[in-house]
């Protein structure tokens, strides 16, 4: 009886889904996303060939990097079933307390140091978050919008209300840094920012920590079955410390760099801009109930949104209908996975 | 070898165990001693303190008094991660693997994990995760290819988690291997194969500790039985120097019948038929018929067509082909709503996920089917009415709280099968169909459910009983359906047929001819 029944096991567990498009869809979700931006990029240099300038491409990668920051943290939290919607009000803390705090009272840091600091502030209050979603038991929407209101109100009632509209001089000139730079057809000088590279780098540091890691396979873990994880071994408190800690380390380069970017502080600036990064990482494939995803659908989820909204004035579409072409892509995706999903 | 283990002394050992919850004392006082390269069967009904011990023992959870030696070591506590490290592993009936993690890391990751002490901040060794996944899975008779290492789990049928989830045991090099219920949604084919594992394990002397109702397999593994009734530790010893109804009866303290309990004959008229239903390639040409009073039995192996045919009949999958007739009028069931309005009742084979509002109480359990007949024409329930109900059926099913405002999920599994069941009696269908009614069941709760059924089919209601426990259907049913490939390939009248001839019917591919 022994080795025929090992034998009919084997076959039955061999019996897995032939490959076919709808299996490599449903395993790797953003070769739809990938689709999407392809299809729109082909129409819209067809319909207005300025789209394809290194000029428009550069302008779309430089205004990815603050966006696509915030999605990586996004993305990491939602890896491990979890949802954070207080990064923006982390970003907004630490660079205007960053910026306030270099103008009036220490001029002559280094910008490597602010920015390192700026990270750390974010990092410190990402934790703060992990802690409560840890001790309080409560899922992380419901603490994160608290902290979200506690972080903005801390900032406004304690910190300041007043536009920086004079960055120290370090600050600017690392705003405009180049780390490309060339003469377009048309004359005018085109640059690509040095603080675009912050985008790859953290792309790939994310992307290493979550596959290369055991704390990475540990938050995969978290998002598939948090009791399951915690029964194996797991560490909840470290993985949820970790988590929101990176998160908000994110959000806090995020800051800094957006605020060098516009040469300007707004202490009211950021905040309200959540969902548009949350729909990032969603249309990027990574499911809302955590578990999945990729750091590569997560950047290419940033650039489909990145693409939408610059792209839509050049084919003479109003910027208002944004929101709508987002909107239906992001239940347009929805769908698609949930049938594909069904049909398994 | 087990003789070298024996006289190393034992590997883990449990003295004078106590544990309270509130003012529930589930373990009063447990000593056990397991050893190398042995097998133990832990036996008990549902809330007599065996999911307390093995949580001990996996660090779970913390005894409030006693001590645990394990490895020459005395501790009052363990936790997840030193009950890993000294080698024990534990296979829950859920069997703790993570769904959307690969199969090769849910086999070997727990190994890196264990080797670096719990701590997270460590570089992934991806080689030797290939290679020890390979290496564990191939001792437990899966495929080790790359294809099937990279393929996430939840793609994977029950049977193969199963055995991934020992496969982790084995990568972990576990010398204890705790396995919570593991048969308990195995067809017979699949358990040959993990018995097969278990010899395995022993021969390379890892202890193995069941935990689990079915006596029949116990007495096939061997070894030594463990009995807890409330909370105390009444008999230890070889398993073969007890009988079956010994065994029974040290668990639940009284002598438990194991003759059939259908004994009435029903001679009602058929009130229930179906001609040539079919869907998909799941089941086809499905004719049956159902008289007042009467069980039908339905058996088959997983993938025979039996679960999709009941998940048919109760609406929930609808039939795509061929005609159901009840009461002399011809019926088509769209939809679960659907199916109830034509008088059809559906116990789900999964009653957490699908029967059962788990953190409702068991009064809004029982009325869930009712509410629009207690609530006046504002939509108001009529709460007095709904709690008397509920008291009834309640009393009917022989549940053991009196507290019906205690939420189900609170419940031991055979109470919640009593609840479910309880809720059906309030509305008494035509007919119910009972999927798996005695899954996760302990013996004295299958005792009543087993009277809840008769008493159901002798009040005039049409059973159809989906199971693939053959005793059960014998004792149970009048006729047994055997399906096979999506057909029904043998009658047999319960009465005289036996589990062999059953079994037969089951496993005979469908070009051969069945008698």
């Amino acid at each position: 009886m022994s080795s025929s029944h090992v034998e009919e096991l084997h076959g039955q567990a061999a019996k897995r889904p032939s490959f076919s498009l709808g299996e490599l869809v449903r395993r790797r979700p953003e070769v739809i996303t990938f689709c999407l931006l392809v299809a729109i990029c082909v129409v819209v240099s067809i319909v207005n060939p300025a789209f394809l300038q290194p000029s428009s491409l550069i302008d779309i990668g430089r205004t990815s990097v603050v966006m696509g920051l915030f999605a990586l943290g996004v993305f990491v939290i939602l890896a491990a079933g979890g949802i954070d919607v207080s990064f923006t009000a982390i970003a907004a803390f630490t660079m205007y307390s960053m910026t306030l705090l270099v103008s009036k009272h220490f001029p002559g840091i280094p910008m490597p140091v602010i920015m390192l600091m700026a990270t750390l502030g974010g990092a410190i209050l990402g934790v703060v978050n992990g802690l409560l979603v840890h001790n309080l038991k409560v899922p992380s929407l419901i603490v994160t919008i608290g902290t979200q209101y506690l972080f903005r109100g801390a900032l406004l009632s304690f910190v300041g209300t007043v536009w920086i509209m004079s960055l120290p001089p370090q600050m600017g000139a690392f705003g405009r840094m180049p780390l490309l730079q060339f003469q377009a057809a048309t004359g005018a000088m085109i640059t690509l920012p040095m603080y675009f590279i912050a985008l790859p780098l953290a792309a790939l540091l994310t992307w290493w920590i979550l596959n290369h890691t055991l704390m990475g396979r540990a938050i995969f873990a978290v998002g598939g079955n948090p009791n399951i994880a915690e029964r194996l071994g797991y560490n909840l408190r470290t993985v949820h410390i970790f988590l929101f800690g990176y998160a908000g380390a994110l959000a806090g380069l995020a800051g800094i760099i957006h605020v060098c970017a516009n040469r300007q502080a707004n202490p009211f600036d950021l905040v309200g801009t959540e969902i548009n990064v949350i729909a990032a990482v969603v249309l990027g494939g990574a499911r809302i109930t955590g578990g999945t995803g990729t750091v590569l659908g997560t950047l290419l989820g940033v650039l489909l949104i990145v693409v939408i909204n610059s792209v839509l004035v050049l084919v003479g579409i109003p910027s208002t209908w944004q929101r709508l072409v987002v909107g239906s892509f992001i239940l347009l995706a929805a769908a698609f996975f949930v049938t594909r999903e069904r049909k398994k | 070898m087990p003789e070298n283990a024996n006289s190393d002394g034992p590997f883990l050992e449990l003295r004078q165990i106590h544990k309270r919850f509130g003012g529930v004392r589930a373990l009063r006082g447990i000593d056990l001693s397991l050893r190398l390269g042995e097998a133990y069967h832990l036996l008990g009904e549902n809330g007599c303190g065996k999911s307390t011990v093995i949580k001990i023992m996996s660090g779970a959870l913390a005894p409030d008094e006693g001590e645990i030696r394990l490895g020459g070591s005395s501790y009052r506590a363990l936790s997840a991660i030193q009950s890993l490290s000294a080698g024990i592993e534990t296979v829950y009936q859920d069997l703790s693997l993570i769904p959307n993690l690969t199969v090769a890391e849910n086999v070997a990751l727990s190994e890196q994990l264990v080797r670096s002490g719990g701590k997270l901040a460590r570089i992934l060794d991806k080689t030797k995760l290939r290679n020890t996944a390979a290496a564990a899975l191939e001792a437990v008779g899966l495929p080790s290819d790359a294809a099937f290492l990279t393929t996430v789990v939840s793609d994977l049928p029950l049977a193969s988690r199963q055995l991934i989830a020992i496969a982790r045991a084995i990568a972990t090099r576990a010398k204890l291997v705790i396995m919570d219920e593991p048969t308990t949604s195995l067809t017979r084919r699949e358990v040959d194969n993990l018995v097969l594992v278990v010899e395995r394990l022993r021969s390379e002397n890892v202890a193995v500790l069941f935990v689990t109702h079915k006596l029949d397999e116990c007495y096939r593994i061997g070894g030594n039985a463990i009995v807890f009734r409330d909370g105390e530790c009444v008999a230890q010893g070889p398993i073969a120097s007890y009988s079956k109804s010994q065994i029974s009866e040290l668990m639940t303290g009284r002598l438990i019948a194991s003759e059939r309990y259908r004994t009435a004959k029903s001679d009602g008229a058929t009130f229930f038929t179906t001609h040539d239903l079919g869907r998909g390639s799941s089941f086809r040409n499905i004719s049956l018929s159902v008289r007042k009073g009467e069980i039908v039995g339905v058996t088959g192996l997983a993938d025979s067509g039996r679960n999709e045919l009941a998940l048919a009949i109760a609406g929930i999958a609808p039939a795509t082909s061929g005609t159901i007739r009840i009461n002399g009028k011809d019926i088509v069931i769209r939809g679960p709503a659907n199916a109830i309005d034509c008088g059809i009742g559906y116990i789900p084979e999964d009653r957490l996920a699908e029967g059962l509002f788990l953190d409702k109480s068991i009064l809004e359990n029982e009325i869930a089917l009712v509410v629009k007949q207690l609530s006046n024409r504002f939509g108001v329930i009529d709460k007095t009415a709904g709690r008397r109900l509920a008291e009834k059926l309640s009393e009917d099913m022989r549940l053991n709280t009196r507290n019906l405002d205690l939420p189900v999920g609170a419940l031991s599994g055979g109470n919640q099968q009593r609840v479910l069941i309880g809720r059906w009696l309030s509305i008494l269908p035509n007919l119910l169909v009972l999927h798996g009614p005695t899954v996760g069941v302990d013996v004295g709760s299958k005792d009543t459910i087993y009277r809840a059924i008769q008493a159901l089919a002798e009040a005039g209601m049409g059973l159809i009983l989906v199971s693939d426990d053959l005793p059960e259907l014998l004792q149970n049913s009048d006729r047994i359906l055997v399906m096979n490939s999506g057909r029904i390939v043998a009658e047999f009248d319960a009465e005289r047929a036996d589990e062999d001839q059953l079994y037969q019917a089951m496993l005979t591919s469908t070009t051969e001819k069945v008698a």
